[in-house]
């Protein structure tokens, strides 16, 4: 049946080109900018190596203090995390780095701007970099303060050329570290393990960070397995509860949580203070705005289908005639309008390849690694269904409402 | 005319609806993003008010976070930056600021004076920042070496704060807010035509400017430094300012960035979505103008006997090219006019806020046109075929 329907619906797409092509071209432009848009939100929140266990990890990535009347809306800071945050139930290790900060070198009388990152040791186990040369450095670097970096390939380059950089000295925000380890580049808005220059927070020259409840580090908790990520988000409510603030009268509230990158996303955008994370708020926030995006062209598709079963009518009265069900009828439409989606689905992520590979090569977001993943695939055979049967169905049920009688003799609708 | 063509639609209306429907949706598109695109041109064309050829701005992270982390041995220390960073060979001026040209970060005040709730970008600057960004005073006088002594903190203010503030009155000497007795005094000294910090695309606004006087525990400095450098001042100069401030204060760190870099960043974050909204608006519209085409195409060729009839009764060629047209037109017009019933709410219940009128204006003028342009476009064909139908051949048709 479905066969049938399929191979119907091929030669109804043969026998009036343009028509085809008008419809072609608006269920690819349309997937296009969708497909676009959901390889860019995946790039940011799927999981992408380094964060390859990012379905058992789980963040502390914003954190505010509110009292009576101000607010603080930052990151965790460093003394909340390495005194209150340690030894959640269930997470099998935990890494503490700050946001990264921008830091100008100057090599050879050029200037060069990078991102530079302090992390502690464990940072390199919980996250899977690959080294292109040497290795991380280790918690005792970190604790005794040496001054040794892993960078980043971009970095080597603009540092050394093509030559290796391993145990080379390079100079960044006025202090010199030891190059250990290469890592390949990592995108920019990968939050956790982006940066050009990561070096052990022992060598802050500073130390009043240790001392910030609300300030600008992060932490990653991995869990021992998935199961243990509803307790650990509690018990990190827990301890934001039970941090004693050093002046009540002026912040008397943490808030936060341990979350995964889309519900730190929720949290920025859907509250004012971090106070709740809501993901399916935002969930259905992007499928409402993907729906309404979609609703004109589907309007267009609708509307080019209605005109084109007109010139079928001959075939629908036949069909009515020797008793096909409305239903049927119906069915067979939004399959042929399914399989036009579809093969516009097709061509749409061609397209999408294309222009995200030119977003990658334009050097607007640092390091741009933006892909048609297998999940962006998914998506695009599920919006292509809705669509075709967002845009298939008024037509359809106009098409299985028309009168036998009327429809062989070819007259309108 | 229009009668008997309103009756031929309304008869053929549930075709019609949807392909209304699609000219409403349309017009809504079209609407936005020429609204959008006209906002960012006409705030584009509006005077900058200060110079950002040849000013560096040096961000200072003090490694704090937070305003009430804040120290009067910071001031001090803020201010020998200053001090040293004007001493660098190559340097013309330096000057403190809280925010820095051309960057997002901005603070704001809200207040009640005379009972009017106002709102206004604060911005507190060094005795030098005007000299150092050209500020061009337009009635008194901009920052001098004596209010640095003041009692009270001068404030050279913008045109549209003195408007908000003052009305019509003379603004000089005047008290910017009535504030806690304990708090200095904001008292008027000059007003410009335009400081517009955020750079030439962003929203316009009230703005003051407030001096910082050194040694005052009660004026925070800002963290920028600007200086103004000798045109074609290289890297090494860059290097060398940065050195000196290292040393001055080791715990900080210190970025600089040429204006002319934050401009071009601004300019980029700000064009970026309306270019890429124009691009999917393009795509949209186009889709919708093929699908246009070949929609009224089709139900030309089911409305071949109607065109035949018209012919052999007298009308001309013409005649019937006109009726496809004007048939088109008429659907457009009710499709915008649905377009507009919604569209005008917006000045109705006073949310267009900072795009203004003549904007908004434009947006809807641009987009009317745009869809009387597309429709009749995509009719154009159709109604030629109308017209080149021979009256018999179009008789016979079914």
């Amino acid at each position: 049946m479905l066969q049938s329907y399929f191979k119907l619906a091929v030669k109804v797409l043969l026998r009036r080109k343009f028509f085809t092509f008008i419809s072609l071209f608006a269920v690819s432009a349309t997937l296009l900018v969708l497909l676009v848009a959901a390889a860019m939100l995946d790039g940011v929140f799927g999981p992408r190596a380094p964060e390859i266990r990012s379905d058992r990890t789980l963040g502390a990535y914003l954190m505010s203090m509110s009292g009576p009347d101000r607010t603080r809306t930052a990151f965790p800071g460093f003394a909340f995390l390495d005194q209150q945050a340690r030894n959640l139930p269930g997470v099998e290790r935990m890494t503490v780095f700050s946001v990264p900060s921008s830091v100008a070198s100057y090599p050879d009388g050029r200037k060069v701007s990078s991102f530079l990152k302090r992390t502690d040791g464990d940072y390199w186990k919980v996250l899977d970099f690959t080294f292109l040369e040497g290795g991380p450095y280790s918690a005792e670097d970190d604790v005794s303060g040496n001054s040794v970096a892993v960078i980043n390939a971009t970095t080597r380059r603009r540092f050394f050329g093509e030559a290796s950089a391993l145990g080379k000295t390079l100079e960044a925000d006025g202090q010199s570290f030891r190059v250990v380890g290469v890592v390949p580049d990592v995108p920019f808005v990968r939050v956790a393990p982006f940066a050009d220059i990561w070096v052990p927070i022992g060598t802050a020259r500073t130390s009043g960070f240790r001392h910030d409840l609300v300030g600008e580090y992060m932490a990653l908790f991995l869990a021992s397995d998935r199961s243990a990520l509803p307790g650990i988000r509690a018990a990190f409510q827990e301890r934001l509860r039970n941090t004693p603030l050093p002046d009540p009268k002026m912040y008397d509230t943490l808030h936060g949580g341990a979350d995964s990158l889309f519900d730190s996303a929720a949290r920025i955008l859907l509250t004012d203070r971090f106070e709740d994370s809501r993901p399916e708020r935002l969930r259905a926030l992007l499928l409402g705005l993907a729906v309404a995006f979609m609703l004109l062209p589907a309007l267009n598709l609708a509307n080019i289908n209605l005109s084109r079963i007109l010139e079928r009518s001959s075939e629908i009265g036949v069909r009515k005639a020797f008793g096909a069900s409305a239903r049927t009828l119906v069915g067979q439409f939004l399959v042929e309008n399914v399989v036009l989606t579809l093969v516009g689905a097709a061509l749409g992520l061609v397209f999408a390849a294309a222009t995200l590979a030119a977003i990658n090569r334009s050097g607007l977001i640092p390091y741009a690694q933006f892909t048609v993943s297998l999940r962006v695939f998914a998506w695009a055979v599920g919006m292509a269904l809705f669509f075709g049967i967002l845009s298939g169905v008024l037509p359809a049920w106009r098409m299985s409402r028309m009168h036998a009688v009327q429809a062989l003799r070819g007259s309108s609708l | 005319m229009i009668r008997h063509l309103l009756k031929l639609v309304w008869n053929r209306k549930r075709s019609n609806a949807l392909l209304l429907l699609e000219i409403f949706c349309s017009f809504l598109v079209v609407f936005g993003v020429a609204t959008s695109a006209l906002f960012v041109w006409s705030n584009y064309r509006r005077p900058l008010g200060f110079e950002w050829k040849d000013v560096w701005s040096v961000s200072i992270d003090t490694k704090v976070v937070g305003d009430d982390a804040w120290t009067p041995q910071q001031n001090e220390l803020i201010e020998r930056l200053i001090a040293e960073a004007r001493s660098v060979p190559g340097v013309v001026g330096a000057a403190g600021i809280d925010n820095t040209p051309f960057g997002f970060e901005t603070n704001n005040a809200g207040w009640t004076s005379d009972g009017k709730r106002l709102r206004s970008e604060a911005v507190d600057a060094t005795l030098e920042v005007p000299t150092v960004l050209g500020l061009q005073v337009a009635a008194g006088r901009l920052f001098e070496p004596a209010d640095n002594a003041a009692p009270w903190r001068a404030v050279v203010i913008n045109r549209a704060l003195a408007r908000a503030r003052f009305g019509a009155d003379d603004p000089l000497g005047k008290r910017l807010r009535e504030r806690d007795p304990s708090e200095p005094e904001e008292r008027v000294v000059g007003v410009v035509d335009e400081f517009r910090r955020g750079g030439e695309l962003a929203l316009p606004g009230n703005l003051f400017l407030r001096l910082t006087r050194p040694g005052q525990p009660s004026d925070r400095s800002g963290r920028r430094i600007l200086v103004r450098v000798e045109p074609g001042a290289t890297v090494a100069i860059e290097e060398r300012l940065v050195r000196r401030l290292q040393a001055v204060a080791p715990d900080w760190s210190f970025e600089v960035q040429p204006l002319s870099r934050l401009r071009a960043s601004a300019f980029r974050l700000w064009i970026t979505p309306v270019a890429v909204g124009a691009i999917v608006a393009f795509f949209l519209l186009s889709m919708v103008a093929l699908g246009l085409l070949g929609v009224l195409w089709q139900n030309l060729l089911r409305r071949t006997g109607e065109m035949g009839l018209r012919r052999a009764t007298g009308a001309s060629a013409l005649d019937v090219q006109r009726q496809v047209l004007l048939e088109q037109a008429l659907l457009t017009t009710l499709g915008v006019l649905l377009g507009l019933a919604l569209v005008l709410q917006l000045p109705l219940f006073g949310w267009i806020g900072w795009i203004g009128k003549p904007v908004f204006a434009g947006g809807v003028l641009l987009a009317i046109v745009a869809l009387y342009a597309l429709t009749l476009l995509c009719s154009f064909y159709p109604s030629l075929m109308a017209r080149r139908m021979e009256p018999a051949e179009a008789l016979r048709y079914e």
